[in-house]
């Protein structure tokens, strides 16, 4: 057995061999023919669809496939000269660190440090070089403060953080992340990118990290790996990506590449500082040439304050309904306190909100600033200490985990009758009335959720009252995500107030006309999207943070704006 | 939502205390509570397990223990009441009941339920205080070494109850929020669906313990010494009450009898047990810090001749 304590430049941290793979039972492979090499200090993304084997391949390459899982394997699996097939996941421990998505599976102690020093403890490490080491990536990861705390009083990002942690406190060669950021604010999820960009530059880590939200970690990759129905459909530079999936997968461009692609300006840019660099260089970027444009705009028309610009605004559909003057959700005053650990605190401190019906409003902020807690009061599952919440024509709530609403093995089990029936229709599940819920995909599994809570609740065709989502685009890929936009539209139309608290930004800003933003428990700000998305830095599209003009935040305004100002240049 | 008797850390003496020192001093107050049967000696115990909550600051954990212990004690009683027949101060005839026969209220059947209440709840609270307290990861690490498959079955169960817990609690406000158009969910589908989803986390779990070497044959890890300055003060303290008890009875203290008539037998001796394990309810009671003995300020140093030195006494 090699010394893993002392890294081997000259070992490759992982060697994949002609991997295909089958779960027990499964009627397709789940990888095919996957031949992957990553070098020690190389920082790859593995991009793809939901579904396309992205976890399965992390999980091959950390040992759980196929020995934990069974199935059928051939190929080869090297981790830092260790053979994966042959060694199993105990053995290959010190050689690689696993980060899956949900946090709360992967913390199996009870307090913080007695979970990071675990694995070194199971390697036969003494008390002193153990210590040292938890001290050590307790800074690393900015922790420390969190070492005496128990588990269960963390939120998701901590917990997140402390994964990462027990992952990488063996000082592993290679590191899998699987969507580690799927639960993060942009803060956060920024933060924990450019911490890995750290680790691996200092250290040497190789770091292969699986995610949807390509905008927010192909700055910091080295390489991009996309997977299509389980085998690799590119493996290249991110620059050679963005031009690859912008041909043949659209569905995996990032926002600035779109923006450039609907602009006509090439190459696609990787990140928001490259997507600046190439505006500037071809001096059509409003702010880079000359001075500033003072944009103005009115009725979706948009001028420039130097008479440069013009050009129609593509805008977020709207509902049919007008708001009437009864709103759907009206909350004064309201105090909330949970406990954490034993010592109760404030979650939100005298928040005042109104919404109309037929809204659509994006409830956003960092981790613990009080999202859930408002749907969770307003659907009254949370008391308040102080403060009202009005619901006047009640209100749809649809959780984090929408597979906690399937008890039953049949869908039209769950939706008996014709309220059921037509709160089906409502989401576009007619079809499934027949089909055990397990088999459905994700996105309608969350559809079916929806329906289920909606059922009963509506006068024929019309929906009042308010619907709210939680994070409802964790771990989807953008396909997905579109036709939760397409949802929330229709639920829109049929009368209804949509209040969904998210993440993402990006998504916020396909659906949304309102951004409510919360801080500490209050309303910090509160706006029509455009500017809410545009005016910061952390809360701001991608597209916004590279033209940097107000109220411009989908690829398709910006590529607007590029037009007019390409056309008058 | 989090439970009152998990674990919590907080600086004090039985925190800090090793897992075998706190189970030496706790264990020994649920020995006397079952080797006794009188109200006094049960009381004392009991009084003892929260005395004790109450100075390691496990107040919640102390206060839902004596209320499900007050509760399981009154419901103990009441069953005892209906099923025990001996007694001879007859409080009232219920007549003939299914499966009970002739049911007379004995106050000698309420009182000796009342007293195995009072001992369920002693235990109760002693184990409370040990859970709220006692760091788990600690007891794991010392039974790894003894015991490792118990271990690893203990670390499976030890995160899972709290992750099936949050899930149960999820479940149910999922079932909270369903349409009135939906099918309904009764606990039974809640339980089943639970049943299932903590076979997934399990897996789960399972699966992490892989990925920490937890199977791993590795040499095994050198124990740290997980000795505190506040060990000697518990294990002291459980062997004198665990020896005050055994001598006491010995000698013949404990004369409590509920049959045929209510004999409480409170002897000097059981007196001065329970005293004896009532104040034993002090021992994590936090010592306050001894204040540094300050040295007499120095006279300052004589530069040339600048300086004169100070005097140190004040003039008469």
């Amino acid at each position: 057995m090699p010394d893993l304590a002392t890294p081997t430049r000259a070992v490759p941290a992982l060697t994949i061999d002609g991997l295909t793979y089958s779960y027990p039972n499964a009627p397709h492979e789940a990888l095919r023919d996957i031949s992957l090499h990553l070098h020690p200090g190389e920082f790859a993304v593995l991009a793809g669809r939901s579904a396309s084997g992205k976890s399965t391949l992390l999980r091959g390459a950390c040992g759980l496939v196929p020995h934990f899982h069974g199935g059928e394997i051939t190929g080869q699996v090297n981790v830092a000269g260790l053979d994966a097939i042959a060694s199993g996941p105990g053995e290959l421990a010190s050689a690689v660190g696993y980060v899956a998505q949900d946090p709360e599976t992967q913390i199996v102690s009870t307090t913080v440090a007695a979970e990071i020093e675990l694995p070194l403890e199971m390697r036969g490490d003494s008390p002193a070089s153990r210590a040292r080491a938890v001290e050590e990536v307790a800074l690393a990861l900015a922790i420390p403060h969190l070492l005496d705390r128990t588990v269960d009083t963390l939120s998701g990002g901590e917990l997140q953080r402390v994964a990462l942690a027990a992952a990488l406190v063996t000082r592993p060669r290679l590191v899998l992340l699987d969507e580690p950021t799927s639960q993060l604010d942009p803060v956060a999820g920024d933060e924990l990118i450019w911490l890995l960009r750290r680790l691996n530059e200092e250290w040497g880590v190789a770091i292969l990290l699986a995610e949807h939200r390509l905008e927010r970690c192909l700055a910091a990759a080295d390489r991009v790996v996309a997977m299509d129905a389980g085998a690799i459909a590119f493996d290249g530079p991110p620059r050679d990506f963005q031009a690859w999936s912008h041909d043949a997968d659209p569905a995996l461009t990032t926002p600035a590449a779109r923006l450039f692609s609907l602009a006509g300006i090439d190459p696609l840019p990787v990140g928001v500082r490259e997507a600046r660099q190439i505006l500037d260089s071809k001096g059509c970027r409003g702010r880079g040439v000359g001075p500033p444009l003072h944009l103005t705009c009115s009725g979706g028309e948009w001028s420039a304050g130097r008479g440069r610009i013009a050009g129609k605004v593509q805008d977020v559909p709207r509902g049919s309904d007008p708001p009437s003057d009864r709103p759907a959700l009206d909350v004064r005053g309201l105090w909330v306190e949970l406990s954490r650990g034993d010592e109760p605190h404030d979650v939100l401190r005298g928040l005042d909100l109104t919404m109309a019906r037929g809204e659509r409003i994006a409830l956003m902020g960092r981790n613990g600033a009080g999202k859930s807690t408002l749907l969770r009061t307003a659907a009254g599952l949370v008391d308040s200490v102080r403060g009202r919440v009005e619901t006047a024509d009640g209100m749809v709530l649809l959780t984090q985990n929408p597979s906690d609403y399937l008890v039953r093995e049949r869908v039209g089990d769950e939706l008996p009758g014709e309220a059921g029936m037509e709160a089906l229709r409502i989401v576009g599940l007619e079809h499934a009335v027949d089909s055990d819920p397990r088999d459905l995909s994700g996105g309608e599994r969350q559809r079916l959720a929806l329906a289920i809570a909606l059922a009963g609740r509506m006068e024929g065709e019309k929906l009042s009252g308010l619907v709210a989502l939680d994070e409802p685009t964790r771990g989807m890929d953008r396909s997905r995500r579109d036709e939760l936009v397409e949802l929330i539209g229709g639920i829109s139309e049929h009368g209804a107030g949509v209040l969904v608290a998210t993440h993402d930004v990006e998504f916020a800003a396909a659906f949304a006309e309102r951004v409510v933003l919360l801080g500490r428990g209050c309303v910090i700000a509160d706006g029509p999207v455009k500017e809410i998305l545009s005016g910061g830095w952390y809360f701001a599209t991608e597209v916004a943070r590279v033209l940097d003009l107000p109220r411009v935040i989908t690829p398709e305004q910006g590529a607007a704006v590029l037009n007019a100002e390409v056309e008058d240049l | 939502m989090r439970s009152s008797f998990a674990y919590t850390p907080r600086p004090g003496p039985l925190q800090a205390a090793s897992p075998g020192a706190a189970v030496a001093y706790l264990g020994s107050l649920v020995t006397v509570a079952f080797v006794y049967s009188s109200p006094l000696v049960l009381l004392a115990a009991g009084a003892a397990a929260a005395l004790a909550g109450l100075l390691a600051g496990a107040r919640d954990a102390v206060r839902a223990a004596l209320r499900m212990g007050v509760t399981l004690g009154l419901l103990i009683a009441a069953v005892n009441a209906l099923v025990e027949h001996r007694g001879e101060t007859v409080l009232a005839r219920l007549g003939e009941w299914p499966l009970l026969g002739q049911v007379d209220v004995t106050a000698e059947a309420i009182v000796s339920g009342l007293t195995l209440g009072l001992r369920a709840a002693a235990a109760m609270v002693a184990f409370a205080v040990y859970s709220a307290c006692v760091d788990p990861d600690r007891v794991l690490r010392a039974l790894r070494p003894i015991a490792g498959r118990s271990a690893l079955t203990a670390t499976l169960v030890s995160r899972l109850v709290p992750v099936a817990a949050a899930d149960a609690a999820r479940l149910r406000d999922a079932a909270r929020l369903r349409g009135p158009g939906a099918a309904p969910v009764g606990r039974g589908s809640i339980a089943r669906r639970l049943l299932a989803g903590s076979l997934d986390r399990a897996v789960d779990v399972a699966a992490t313990l892989e990925l920490r070497g937890y199977a791993l044959d590795a040499p095994k890890a050198k124990r740290r010494k997980e000795r505190s300055r506040h060990d000697a003060r518990f294990y002291a303290t459980g062997a004198t009450v665990l020896t005050a008890a055994i001598a006491a009875r010995l000698l013949g203290a404990d004369g409590f009898n509920a049959y045929p008539t209510i004999e409480l037998g409170i002897g000097p001796l059981t007196l001065a047990l329970s005293a004896l394990v009532l104040l034993s309810g002090l021992a994590p009671l936090r010592r306050k810090p001894r204040r540094a003995v300050q040295p007499r300020p120095a006279a300052p140093p004589t530069i040339g001749h600048a300086q004169t030195p100070r005097p140190e006494t004040s003039h008469a």
